[in-house]
């Protein structure tokens, strides 16, 4: 008895020392937060050579895909296989923006992103409502259609074809010129801001009431919808903001690499960002951007022996059927695959 | 003009059913979609592109689906089974990265450049019906296909085997309290797709060009397919690999700019009119 109450006691104890413990640890984590972004943004340009850096630029543009990717799975129980169709698609319309409808750099951007954002969001509506199952199978059908609408030859005069298009733009886009952004160390930069905003931007989505809803639904469509709330307007909403991000990254390699190739919208990039995600776990902002700058080192180990596309295979597998948390991650496990498994037989 | 347009969309259709009823059977049972079945085709066309040097076509389209066979008992046994724990996504992305692993494979094995098979002599040139002039081998893809389409009629509205499967399709848990082994019909099913496939496979080689890119492009439209069909409708996908034969034609004829679009036009409405496809599958959620 006496026991009990001591627990009882100590249990009310706690949480108030907790408080009082996270009131320090708050600001600590900031700070630390601060130097890390500091330290990161700046030592990197400092010590790396332009080799490694520009391996750490496609990474991180390969990690804000796999956040996508990965904040879909984690959020929405949804596997999108058609990342590449936006992160091409939108350098491909920047291209043929400035190129063809002679925009300046920074309306051409505008309007390259304003296209691909009504994109995701009419496919987006026409495929939401579907089960995860055809959803996936159903994102990888829209990818493959954006391929090979670029490659028709009624578009070849836009799209350049299989020959891709050249991107030089004069003038300036927020504020730095063509030069800024081809050099490895400021893109750097630039990449490690955008992939820090992409990722506080989707971890205060996953925790706010969108957030919670999703999670709501991916548990359980019905039980959700007859309490009342809509299910599908969420998940539409998710489904535009990740292919925002998508959509940012194929922005900004476009402005890095000053070309698009037909390659950037094939089905290997969706599912390089899917083995970057699975590779870091899906849970949380920062396992999909290692993940991503993990695969990029990887890649350039072993790509040169032509072997990517077989390790993204076994990747695939192993990741999912051995370490289904990822190297990072394991925050949070993959529970609720299975219970998404186990749902239909209990309905 | 209208007949031979019908005739190229059946044969079409042919290589699409044998696929697509494949997918659909498996997902019927296990509730996965395979996602290497694209792969599986292609290594059936390159096995048959090398049994047909050796031995023949004939051979190869007797020889390559039993290989293939063979392979669906170990991916069942390997794969399907040990996961049957897990959730059908999980499933699935298992089988997209065997399928890029088996892709990367052949093309190890055969490099990146296209093959062509030819048709046995008794199946080239083409003969003349109703006065048009049609190739034969045409024709015979077109009976292997509404031949493999009867058997499978034949076999699941007549047989014990065949009942059992509609029966776990319709419903697993029912099924199996009535003591349905699910597993044994699994074993079947899968080593039936994967062959169907392998004939598949062989079947392609005089009629398309076999190339490192035909595993994408087949499990692309046989997803579509499926997906109109209604998941796991095999009557579904069986009409919507008709209709998809037929517009594929069509639109390579009447729109030739933007035929490589026109599946996913198809599809799209579909989407819009019956988000759950025009047959009568079972739905996940």
């Amino acid at each position: 008895m006496s026991n009990r109450t001591t627990t009882a006691a100590s249990e009310r104890v706690a949480p108030l020392g907790a408080i009082g413990g996270s009131s320090l640890r708050v600001p600590l984590t900031l700070v630390a937060v601060a130097i890390v972004f500091v330290v990161g943004a700046v030592a990197p340009t400092r010590f790396a050579g332009d080799f490694a850096l520009r391996l750490g630029n496609e990474g991180l543009l390969l990690g804000m895909l796999a956040l996508s990717v990965a904040f879909l799975m984690n959020q929405a129980g949804l596997v999108a296989l058609g990342a590449a169709s936006i992160y091409g698609g939108s350098g491909l319309l920047f291209a043929i923006a400035m190129n063809d409808w002679n925009l300046t750099p920074m309306v051409a951007l505008c309007v390259a992103f304003l296209i691909i954002v009504v994109y995701a969001t009419v496919l987006g509506a026409l495929i939401v409502r579907t089960n995860p199952l055809a959803f996936m199978m159903l994102t990888l059908a829209a990818g493959e259609m954006i391929s090979h609408a670029v490659m028709l030859e009624a578009l070849r005069d836009y799209t350049g074809g299989a020959d891709g298009l050249v991107v030089s733009f004069k003038g300036t886009v927020f504020g730095m010129e063509a030069a800024d952004f081809a050099s490895p160390a400021r893109f750097w930069v630039v990449m490690w801001v955008a992939a820090w905003l992409s990722g506080l931007a989707l971890w205060a989505v996953g925790r706010s009431r969108l957030g919670a809803i999703l999670r709501a639904v991916r548990e359980n469509e019905e039980r959700m919808r007859f309490s009342g709330f809509d299910t599908y307007l969420p998940r539409l909403i998710a489904y535009v903001l990740v292919n925002i991000v998508a959509a940012v990254a194929g922005l900004l390699h476009v402005l890095n690499a000053g070309f698009v190739s037909p390659e950037s919208l094939g089905i290997s990039v969706s599912t390089n960002s899917l083995v970057a995600a699975l590779m870091g776990g899906i849970a949380g902002s920062v396992g999909p951007l290692l993940g991503g700058v993990i695969f990029s080192f990887a890649q350039d180990e072993f790509g040169a022996r032509g072997l990517t596309q077989l390790l993204t295979g076994i990747a695939i597998v192993v990741f999912i059927v051995v370490f289904p948390r990822g190297v990072v991650g394991g925050l949070s496990s993959m529970a609720w695959l299975r219970k998404l498994g186990g749902r239909r037989e209990a309905s | 003009m209208i007949a031979l347009l019908i005739a190229n969309s059946l044969a079409l259709a042919s290589l699409l059913i044998m696929l697509a009823s494949g997918l659909a059977l498996i997902y019927g049972l296990r509730d996965v979609i395979n996602f290497g079945h694209g792969a599986i085709y292609m290594l059936g066309a390159y096995l048959g592109y090398t049994v047909s040097l050796v031995g023949g076509f004939w051979l190869a389209l007797i020889v390559v689906p039993i290989l293939l066979a063979l392979l669906g008992i170990a991916f069942e046994y390997l794969a399907l089974r040990p996961l049957q724990g897990r959730s059908h996504i999980e499933v699935a992305l298992v089988t997209l990265g065997l399928g890029i692993i088996l892709g990367q494979i052949i093309i190890f094995f055969y490099g990146g450049v296209a093959r062509s098979v030819d048709a046995p002599q008794i199946l080239s040139g083409s003969v003349t019906v109703l006065n048009l002039s049609y190739p034969v081998y045409r024709i015979f893809l077109i009976i292997m296909g509404l031949g493999s389409c009867a058997l499978l009629a034949l076999w699941l509205g007549y047989t014990s085997s065949g009942l059992y499967v509609r029966a776990v399709s319709q419903d697993p848990s029912v099924a199996r309290m009535m003591g349905i082994n699910a597993d044994r019909l699994s074993l079947l099913v899968t080593s039936l797709s994967t062959a169907f496939a392998g004939v598949a496979g062989v079947l392609a080689g005089p009629y398309l060009s076999i190339d490192p890119g035909m595993d994408v492009t087949m499990i692309v439209n046989c997803l579509i397919i499926v997906v109109i069909g209604g998941t796991g409708s095999i009557g579904g996908a069986i009409v919507a690999a008709l209709l998809f034969g037929f517009m594929q034609v069509a639109g390579s004829v009447f729109l030739p700019n933007i035929a490589a679009l026109v599946p996913y036009i198809l599809l799209m409405i579909v989407l819009l009119v019956a988000p759950r496809g025009i047959g009568r599958g079972r739905v996940l959620n």
